[in-house]
């Protein structure tokens, strides 16, 4: 059953089939955006160093979720400023976010609830590392340099502040906002 | 910012009282702990009947917890009173990476989480590499390992001429002279970096560009233009808060991931999803006229090109 819920419907879904790009118009930002990642490479990187550090998955059951699609979900949440759940959720209707994911044709099925569930990006995650992500971004740059649309002659440095959003709530912090709430309302 | 309530003035006394008054009654109950996990790491080592593996796994968790415990009990133990925190400070017990940013901020709480450095070019605002080192060291410590990952990238290029880094710019946080020899020796130029809060002049005089190329030792390798260049990004170096505004809006100023490789994944993505925005500015070539006259100067791909000799400044 759990197998079952990871279905790629667009592989097996019925109805008429819809092709995505000729959808999407070459002027949308989503479109435009998609189209500056090496895409063919930066997986080839993610696949390697997947295989280098984790077991070869079986081939038995359904195939999984394709890393192409993982890894543009998770570049588009951070385009679009979604929630995991949101983003799984406009990939099911939004056309320009399935080709940013690289799928090509869809088939028209509206019982079907999702395309890929949100529980799949945390362990996708879980799975880079820092070697990896250097990787990719690095293939970034090389790609933009030989497209002779940047040049590393002269760069600038710089640092910034990365606050920590998740900090558990503790005793000390807990009393430090409300003494920081009671001299707020105690002012005149 | 989130902050610990640890203000530079004001009621930081009650928050060391309560500190002290928790730590004492937690390490009491964590005393009865210890002894437990010491004698759970020796029965471990006689556990013949697990495999190799889960052995081993679970060995490195314990001691990773017991190393835990005993650097949060050193810390509570230590006087804080009046101190500023340093930057080897637990302040989340649950993740010791993260660190206090003592980051040119005066009179306000400090703030806790990571520095992430960036390496990019300042025309058009591409990051060509990305570092997050644990425990926020100072900002000299973040260029070499920079120019190094941009060197990496530089070497996947496969067309000719190979780029090279010509010239360095940053703020006054990496104005030190070791730094500066390091970068002179790789054949970089430093002019873009200040050595005085006075306001970085648009151009080097003409008496300046031979002075600055004998200073550095570059005679040889770097031209006058690439001086000029080097001038006009110290000069621009603000630029850069426009792209750390892009990465903010694309979530890399909180960090919601877990732990230093969730951070460094999510900065990643920001920065991947920052860089393919950029580049399709620059396809579309809605550039600001600094940027669009910088790349015609370093004969990068534009859509005008009658311009070339025009002054950046």
């Amino acid at each position: 059953m759990k197998l079952f819920r990871y279905l790629q419907h667009w592989l097996t879904g019925r109805g008429p089939s819809l092709q995505v790009a000729d959808f999407v118009p070459e002027t949308h930002p989503i479109r435009q955006w998609a189209d500056m990642f090496p895409w063919a490479a930066m997986v080839a990187a993610v696949d390697r160093s997947f295989t280098q550090r984790f077991p070869r998955p079986t081939t038995r059951g359904r195939p999984p979720v394709s890393i192409r699609v993982l890894l543009a979900l998770e570049l588009l949440k951070h385009e679009m400023a979604c929630s995991d759940e949101q983003i799984c959720s406009r990939l099911r209707t939004d056309l320009a976010v399935m080709y940013a994911c690289g799928i090509r044709a869809v088939q028209v099925d509206g019982s079907q609830a999702h395309f890929v569930l949100p529980e799949v990006l945390a362990p996708f995650r879980r799975r880079l590392d820092e070697p990896l992500m250097e990787e990719l971004l690095a293939l970034q740059a090389a790609t933009a340099m030989e497209d002779g649309l940047v040049s590393p002659a002269h760069l600038v440095v710089d640092t910034f502040p990365s606050e920590q959003g998740s900090q558990r709530v503790n005793d000390a912090a807990t009393l430090y906002k409300a003494q920081k709430k009671s001299s707020r309302s105690s002012r005149p | 910012m989130r902050g610990f309530g640890r203000q530079c003035r004001g009621i930081g006394k009650v928050f060391v009282t309560l500190v002290r008054r928790t730590e004492t009654q937690l390490l009491e109950r964590g005393e009865q702990v210890l002894p437990l996990a010491r004698a759970a790491q020796a029965y471990l080592d006689d556990a013949t009947h697990l495999v190799a593996e889960q052995r081993v796994r679970l060995t490195t968790q314990l001691t990773a917890a017991l190393e835990a415990h005993h650097r949060i009990a050193y810390q509570s133990r230590r006087r804080t009173q009046g101190k500023a925190l340093s930057h080897c400070t637990i302040v989340n017990a649950y993740d010791p990476t993260i660190a206090p940013i003592c980051k040119g901020k005066s009179h306000c709480p400090a703030q806790f989480g990571r520095k992430p450095g960036l390496i990019a070019d300042p025309a058009a605002g591409v990051i060509f590499a990305l570092r997050l080192p644990v425990g926020n060291p100072s900002d000299v410590g973040y260029v070499e390992p920079l120019v190094d990952k941009v060197e990496q990238a530089i070497t996947r290029v496969r067309t000719r001429p190979t780029p090279a880094i010509h010239s360095l710019a940053g703020d006054l946080a990496l104005n030190d002279a070791s730094l500066r020899e390091a970068l002179h020796a790789r054949g970089i130029l430093t002019v873009g970096i200040p050595k005085t809060v006075a306001p970085f002049p648009p151009s080097p005089t003409p008496e300046e560009v031979p002075r600055v190329l004998s200073e550095a030792g570059l005679q040889e390798i770097r031209t006058p233009t690439q001086v000029h260049l080097a001038y006009a990004c110290g000069y621009s170096r603000p630029v850069v808060e426009s792209i750390i505004a892009s990465l903010l809006c694309r979530g890399a100023g909180c960090l919601t991931y877990k732990g230093h490789r969730g951070a460094i994944v999510q900065t990643g993505m920001a920065v991947m999803a920052h860089n393919a925005a950029t580049l399709v500015r620059i396809h579309d070539y809605r550039l600001s006229k600094r940027a669009r006259l910088f790349r015609r100067r370093l004969c990068l791909r534009c859509r005008q090109v009658n311009q070339c000799n025009a002054s950046i400044n």
